[in-house]
């Protein structure tokens, strides 16, 4: 039943980057890559992956969506034409991903237990998380407790960068509308 | 007992999963934006409450029971709000509703609504749409400065 | 049981990723992508009930917000033409 729902919801994703790769409005595609977003988180669900699926929803579909339409508000919104023959990166993406496929292949199979991820520092997080830190999801006690100062960095990283964008966007829009109320006026006279 | 509540559960999953199909058919189905709202609303009223009803039955008095609760709570309050909104941003982006008698229906609604303003073209197309949208602001502030100064 | 519910969510999620492509306006598309979150949800909470786990619905409580704020934040761009919009003011149309 569950590869039944995956099978599903990958061919959805399928369908909607082929719509994304084809309309040419980009208010469509911002939509269309929320909706892109939520079918992965539901992908993620049914894998297992709890806290990857969260992240998916919440950059994916949130932020994502808000920051493309921020960006939208200063360019068109219709997509241009493209200059040049896409045979060229057509046939990149095409290598890239035959060469992706092919590493697959190199993978152990699905919940192996053999595996170095499985038999190196992994069991012994497995055991000591509970009582080292009484967190009952191994995950979160990696993130929070074991590499905490390691996760403070990154967020103060991430929030740092955050401002930064939020300063030059605001910057932007305010100058757009600088040079609209500038037509506005050339206008009349 | 137990019989009946897995009896009664499947009756609620049962009844919610064709109310969650009929709304996406409708949404596939109706002929405008409005409509369309109309029917996708069912999903978040009937569909998920029958559904969620349906696993509160299985779930018994446990927590799951009550996380359960506060997604039905969320799913009723955010269903309408974002309805709303969809149709008003829809309603001044200047889409018109699809009317057997668009004469009688433009007196209806008043001056909020006016159908001489915007040609039925130009509303299937998205690009013109939102220019005229992005177009519509500068000038309206401007009018709105003229009016005070 | 919750075989027939997972089904129903899926059927409905194809149909309306269908409208979500087709459009024709944004608004159509924006119906669309917030039932698929409504779905996505209910997907979510079966699902747990279908492997016998449904602890994680905690998550779905989160996506049910996201989806709020992500539709409101499309609309008010669109209702407004930009997201830093007190909102206070109604624009002309």
């Amino acid at each position: 039943m569950e590869s039944f729902i995956n099978m599903i919801l990958l061919t959805l994703l399928a369908v909607v980057t082929l719509g994304v790769v084809r309309l040419r409005n980009l208010f469509a595609v911002v939509i269309l890559g929320g909706i892109y977003s939520f079918l992965m988180a539901s992908v993620l669900i049914v894998l297992d992956a709890v806290d990857v699926s969260m992240t998916e929803a919440s950059v994916g579909a949130g932020i994502s969506t808000v920051l493309m339409l921020t960006v939208l508000y200063m360019t068109r919104v219709e997509e241009a034409k493209p200059v040049h023959t896409p045979i060229l990166p057509l046939f990149v993406a095409g290598v890239t991903g035959a060469v992706l496929v092919y590493g697959t292949w190199g993978l152990p199979a699905f919940g192996l237990s053999d595996t170095p991820i499985n038999t190196h520092v992994g069991m012994r997080y497995m055991e000591l998380s509970v009582p080292d830190t009484g967190i009952p999801n191994v995950v979160t006690s990696v993130l929070a407790s074991y590499r905490g100062f390691d996760t403070l960095g990154e967020t103060t990283v991430v929030f740092t960068a955050g401002i930064g964008v939020l300063l030059l966007l605001r910057r932007g829009v305010s100058l757009a509308r600088l040079r609209r109320k500038q037509q506005e006026e050339e206008k009349p006279s | 007992m137990q019989i009946v509540i897995d009896i009664l559960s499947f009756v609620l999953l049962a009844a919610g999963g064709v109310f969650m199909v009929i709304s996406a058919v409708g949404v596939n189905r109706m002929p405008d934006i409005y409509t369309r709202l109309h029917a996708a609303s069912v999903a978040d009223t009937l569909g998920a409450g029958l559904l969620i009803a349906g696993m509160m039955l299985q779930a018994g008095p446990t927590l799951v029971t009550a996380k359960l609760v506060m997604i039905l709570a969320i799913l009723f309050f955010s269903g309408p709000v974002a309805g709303h909104a969809v149709a008003r941003a829809a309603l001044a982006a200047g889409v018109r509703p699809h009317v057997d008698h668009p004469e009688e229906s433009a007196d209806a609604c008043g001056a909020d609504f006016n159908v001489e303003a915007v040609p039925h073209e130009t509303v299937r197309d998205d690009v013109k749409l939102i220019r005229s949208l992005k177009g519509l602001r500068p000038a309206g502030r401007a009018a709105k400065a003229k009016a005070k100064g | 049981m919750f075989v027939a519910a997972t089904l129903a969510v899926l059927v409905s999620l194809v149909l309306l990723v269908v409208r979500a492509l087709k459009g024709p306006t944004v608004f159509d598309r924006l119906v669309a992508a917030n039932s698929i979150g409504t779905d996505a949800i209910l997907l979510l909470a079966v699902v747990g009930f279908l492997t016998g786990r449904p602890e994680f619905l905690d998550i779905a409580i989160t996506y049910a917000l996201l989806n709020l704020i992500g539709t409101l934040a499309v609309l008010k761009y669109f209702r407004f033409g930009d997201l830093a919009h007190s909102g206070g003011e109604e624009p002309e149309d």
